[in-house]
């Protein structure tokens, strides 16, 4: 599992990443009341906006940290948003991504460097 | 005068405890060659002396001595007495938006029964709190429509909606350089529906038709609303919502969206404002619903409570990504319109719609048979309809105001073609001697 | 528990009364197959029943007229009682919009000359009165600065700069004009970050939106250097007026080098909030900006007033009439019983009531900007986390005690804020108190936080849940 500054994690297989916020990322949101999902079949360039996380009190944006096209996205936070909040970093993923460049993984942060960079 | 408590002993005391001696040394931040010296004779007034002035701006006002038969968006119908009680009730008037639901809970019902009120009309899924007027409105709706449809960038409008309507769609529309094409109308008032048919495509974002018109017709809006989801374009119907109480409800009729003015519920004429937009809608078009919306929930004891929710779409959380940037929208003028909504209730809206339609009609049918008076016989009507004199439209205005009737809204001034008409509206506030009166004076014109 | 006014229906029960019908009306049926079919939902209620639903509703809700309202950047003073006496004379009320300008001569006077008295406290050249509220006034004078650029040929200003303490509107406002926003820093000073703005503004910039005083209730001392740089770019000033009322007649927007502006005159002119409107937003300009303002306008000509409805320069149309008439005809009577002079009193009021509960409050909460502020203040509630106790719980035991909660968590860039604003119209005695209830809520703090944590306790609800509101949304009866 790598992570990006923006605070989303995401797990590689076979070309396609599984992504979602960190732990750190939902304890600053609160409780996740509704969840936009990405269109199937969209293209995004890492760095892009492709989800978005609304509490009661916030929105915010969810970057792809990879370039790619969105192949899967999880149904499940539909009616169950508080998913993120329970289980971010397993099931509460938000979408899978077919990458497209895989050096773009390499420049991502592992664990340790994320937590740090977190103070 | 003024409404300062404090006076110089309080304000020696304040002085003292902050630590300095004059006011003006707490405007140390703003540069010196920018401060105003102060004023040095009072200008001001008594409270007795503004009423006295306010009495005479009013009377400088010659229009309430005459008998008036204008509408074009703003109706004059009888506003219970109840509104004006309801309304200046200090906990509604003087409080404002409710951050704080556990000491708002009186106005967020008021807007949750407002929401109701619109949806139980309308016969759409859900209301949001109120927009400024029906102007905005319409506008709105076309930006909600476009972010349903953020792949097209084109809306369709009927050439018959309020002209100041479409100029206020065009304002909100402009930056987003939307394509804006507009179905005419045929020589009776109704919708060139060829035309339509021509106009709304794959590229549609949204259609808007008014309903009534602004000539007073009832458009077939099922026909376009049909048509339009053939393309999945958003069907608008923009309504002066008096008319639900009598034809098809938005829904019934296959609109996605329904907006409009509820000022002929509660709101005087008040030469323009403040009156009360609407916006109400399907239900899966809810997240792009701008403006302020109140939801139902409990609190910690289980009681039934109700709070502004779904708050992420507006401008205090999304900031430029908000839907609109809406924040003080026309809440009181909202309450105003429920109170009215509910002094009439089930019964009454339907016998008040139908009144108006009754009255509209008797007037019409009895100046058809004048000579030289014309009236589109093919439309459906409401409550408003065109005249077509044959003599020059000044003479016919100022022979009317001679006998102090004011006798409908000068038609040239919008549309260049329709020079001798007038267009005429008619609400419960006119009795038969006063229509009887209208007929006679315009037989006289001959 | 509460019941709505569906659930109180009655079968056949009713408030209204309508003229009889003449049998000449009612023999006339409208055509079968328009006719709704779909039922009418309403309910059916008597007046009796209808009174005492809102009465109850009302006892459930609170107002400038009840409780001291100290809510910052909103501008809560006392709605005068003459302005509504005055607003329901029936010479106003009866005036119809498109009526003939020859019979509303009172309605015009007092658009034109309440204009002049608005420009003359902002230091404009011209004004529109057309906008229905502070946002709708924003998006004019963003639309008017486009205007201007598209005349000029200037194609390439695409952006707005926009200081990242500003209220939310601000921002929705240039989105909706599709400009790109540029958020400017604020220094620690709580000034704007001049050496940003620098790097910030460029021949893109369209212009700049800006509230002075800030949304911390500070002055910026540097303000016509900030108006030089953006226009020296070629970019306009926009003046956010929702912090006006401190600024009445001691220093205007116009002086300040600011091009085009609004007033909010259900803040600053005591119009009532309504619950959240009727406002009204006029939009005061220069002579560089004028020709864009929006139509219908009023002139005088040989002593007559006369409207003008189309303009090729103007902007259009804002609202479907003159605005919200009946609003700034208060906004009217509350100028001219103040004078300028009244007006100047306000202000320096204003200042002097939230300077003195500042010094007060900053011996119970943590003062971030020391310097004398304006109309409004912010403290911070940080050092009471360690007791688990936030900003939002001090603002619901407040509610306890009377007094409705100032703003919280705004501006967003201050930690634990509250953002408080007495206004002018509180006595010396009323502002103690607030200092008093203040008090005994810290001490409550240091020996019964959880009393605070779990406040209201005496409001018709206690805590409700939002986010269950917003998962699963009733948004109207069912």
């Amino acid at each position: 599992m790598k992570f990006s500054k923006t605070h989303e994690w995401i797990e590689l297989n076979d070309g396609v990443g599984t992504v979602g916020v960190s732990t750190h990322a939902q304890n600053e949101l609160g409780d996740i009341v509704y969840v936009e999902l990405p269109k199937i079949g969209k293209s995004v360039k890492a760095g892009e906006e492709a989800a978005v996380l609304e509490s009661t009190k916030a929105a915010a944006d969810v970057y792809s940290p990879v370039s790619g096209t969105i192949v899967e996205v999880n149904q499940a936070l539909t009616d169950q948003s508080d998913l993120i909040n329970s289980s971010p970093e397993s099931q509460g993923w938000i979408f899978k991504i077919k990458i497209s460049d895989t050096k773009e993984w390499d420049a991502l942060l592992d664990f340790t460097t994320y937590q740090a960079q977190l103070k | 005068m003024d409404f300062i408590s404090n006076k110089e002993t309080q304000n020696k005391e304040m002085l003292q405890a902050i630590g300095v001696k004059t006011v003006e040394e707490l405007f140390f931040a703003v540069p010196k060659e920018l401060r105003l010296a102060s004023p040095k004779a009072d200008d001001g007034l008594s409270e007795y002396e503004g009423i006295k002035l306010m009495e005479a701006l009013a009377a400088k006002n010659t229009f309430p001595q005459f008998d008036h038969y204008l509408g074009a968006g703003a109706y004059d119908h009888h506003v219970p007495a109840i509104v004006g009680a309801v309304c200046s009730k200090s906990e509604f008037l003087t409080s404002y938006t409710p951050y704080q639901p556990e000491t708002s809970q009186g106005m967020l019902q008021i807007i949750f029964e407002f929401q109701s009120a619109i949806c139980a009309l309308t016969g759409m899924d859900i209301s949001n709190a109120s927009l400024y007027d029906g102007s905005s409105a319409c506008a709105e709706a076309m930006l909600m429509a476009l972010r349903c449809h953020k792949e097209r960038n084109k809306v369709v409008i009927a050439e018959s909606l309020h002209p100041h309507y479409r100029t206020v769609v065009e304002q909100y529309l402009i930056s987003h350089q939307t394509q804006i094409e507009v179905i005419p109308f045929l020589k009776d008032g109704r919708l060139d529906m060829d035309r339509m048919k021509q106009l709304v495509d794959d590229k549609t974002a949204a259609v808007l038709i008014p309903y009534p018109n602004f000539f007073g017709v009832i458009e077939d809006v099922k026909k376009v609303s049909e048509y339009a989801k053939k393309v999945e374009a958003l069907t608008v119907v923009c309504a002066n919502p008096l008319v639900y109480g009598l034809y098809e409800s938005a829904a019934e009729i296959g609109a996605d969206i329904a907006v409009g003015d509820g000022q002929p519920f509660g709101l005087p004429l008040q030469y323009g404002g403040p009156y009360v937009g609407y916006i109400a809608c399907k239900q899966e078009l809810v997240r792009q619903l701008p403006g302020r919306i109140v939801g139902e929930t409990v609190d910690t004891e289980n009681r039934r409570g109700f709070v502004l929710t779904l708050q992420a779409r507006e401008q205090h959380i999304r900031r430029e990504k908000a839907t609109s940037n809406i924040c003080t929208n026309q809440a009181l003028a909202a309450l105003a319109c429920l109170t009215a909504m509910l002094w009439y209730g089930k019964e009454g809206v339907k016998k008040l719609a139908l009144t108006n339609y009754q009255r509209a009609a008797y007037l019409k049918k009895r100046l058809q048979v004048i000579p030289g008076v014309k009236i589109q016989e093919s439309a459906v009507y409401f409550n408003e309809f065109v005249v077509e004199f044959s003599q020059p439209i000044d003479q016919v205005l100022a022979y009317f105001r001679k006998h102090h009737i004011e006798p409908g809204v000068d038609l040239s001034r919008y549309f260049h073609e329709m020079d001798h008409h007038l267009l005429v509206a008619v609400t419960e506030t006119k009795s038969k001697k006063q229509l009887d009166h209208y007929v006679l004076i315009a037989g006289e014109l001959g | 528990m509460t019941k709505t006014i569906f659930e109180k229906s009655q079968v056949d029960q009713h408030a209204y009364s309508l003229p009889k019908d003449a049998p000449e009306f009612t023999e006339i049926h409208p055509p079968e197959k328009l006719l709704r079919h779909s039922t009418l939902n309403l309910p059916e209620i008597s007046e009796i029943d209808l009174t005492r639903h809102f009465s109850e509703l009302a006892r459930r809700n609170a107002g400038i007229d009840n409780i001291f309202y100290p809510l910052g950047s909103c501008t809560m003073k006392l709605n005068p009682r003459v302005n509504e006496l005055c607003a329901a004379f029936p010479g106003f009320t009866r005036t119809h919009p498109l009526a003939p300008e020859d019979s509303v001569q009172g309605n015009l006077q007092i658009i034109e000359e309440l204009i002049e008295i608005l420009c003359k406290v902002s230091g404009m050249t011209a004004g529109s009165l057309t906008a229905n509220a502070g946002a709708q006034a924003e998006f004019v004078g963003i639309r008017m600065i486009a205007a201007y650029h598209a005349k000029h040929g200037d194609v390439k200003r695409t952006e707005i700069l926009i200081p990242d303490n500003a209220h939310g509107t601000n921002p929705a406002t240039a989105a909706m004009a599709v400009y790109k926003i540029v958020s400017i820093r604020t220094n620690a000073h709580g000034d704007m970050d001049l050496d940003h703005l620098r790097e910030s503004v460029s021949e893109r910039t369209a212009g700049l939106m800006l509230t002075n005083p800030n949304t911390l209730g500070l002055f910026s001392p540097v303000i016509l250097e900030i108006a030089k740089i953006v226009h020296e770019h070629g970019g306009l000033l926009y003046y956010d007026g929702a912090n006006l009322n401190p600024m009445l007649n001691v220093v205007r927007p116009g002086d300040m080098e600011f091009d085009v502006m609004h007033i909010n005159l259900h803040k600053t002119f005591s119009t009532p909030h309504g619950g959240g409107g009727p406002g009204s937003g006029p939009v005061l300009c220069n002579d560089k900006l004028k020709a864009f303002l929006p139509v219908p306008r009023v002139e005088k000509r040989g002593g007559k007033y006369q409207i003008l409805w189309k303009d090729a320069e103007s902007i259009g149309n804002i609202s479907s009439f003159h605005g919200n008439f009946a609003i700034y005809l208060r906004a009217y009577l509350y100028a001219k019983l103040h004078g300028h002079f009244g007006m100047r009193r306000i202000a320096e009021q204003a200042v002097l009531n939230a300077n003195y509960l500042k010094v007060k409050i900053g011996k119970l909460l943590t003062v971030p900007f020391p310097q004398p502020c304006m109309h409004e203040f912010v403290v911070q509630a940080d050092k009471y986390l360690d007791k688990g106790v936030s900003a939002l719980d001090i603002a619901k035991r407040l509610l306890d005690y009377g007094v409705h909660a100032p703003t919280i968590y705004f501006p967003l860039i201050v930690k634990e804020c509250l953002l408080i604003e007495p206004t002018e119209s509180e006595s010396k005695a009323t502002l103690d108190r607030f200092v008093e209830i203040m008090t005994i809520i810290v001490g409550e703090i240091e020996s019964n936080p959880e009393l605070v944590k779990s406040a209201p306790h005496t409001m018709a609800v206690s805590r409700l849940d939002e986010v269950g509101a917003a998962k699963k949304p009733i948004l109207k009866h069912v």
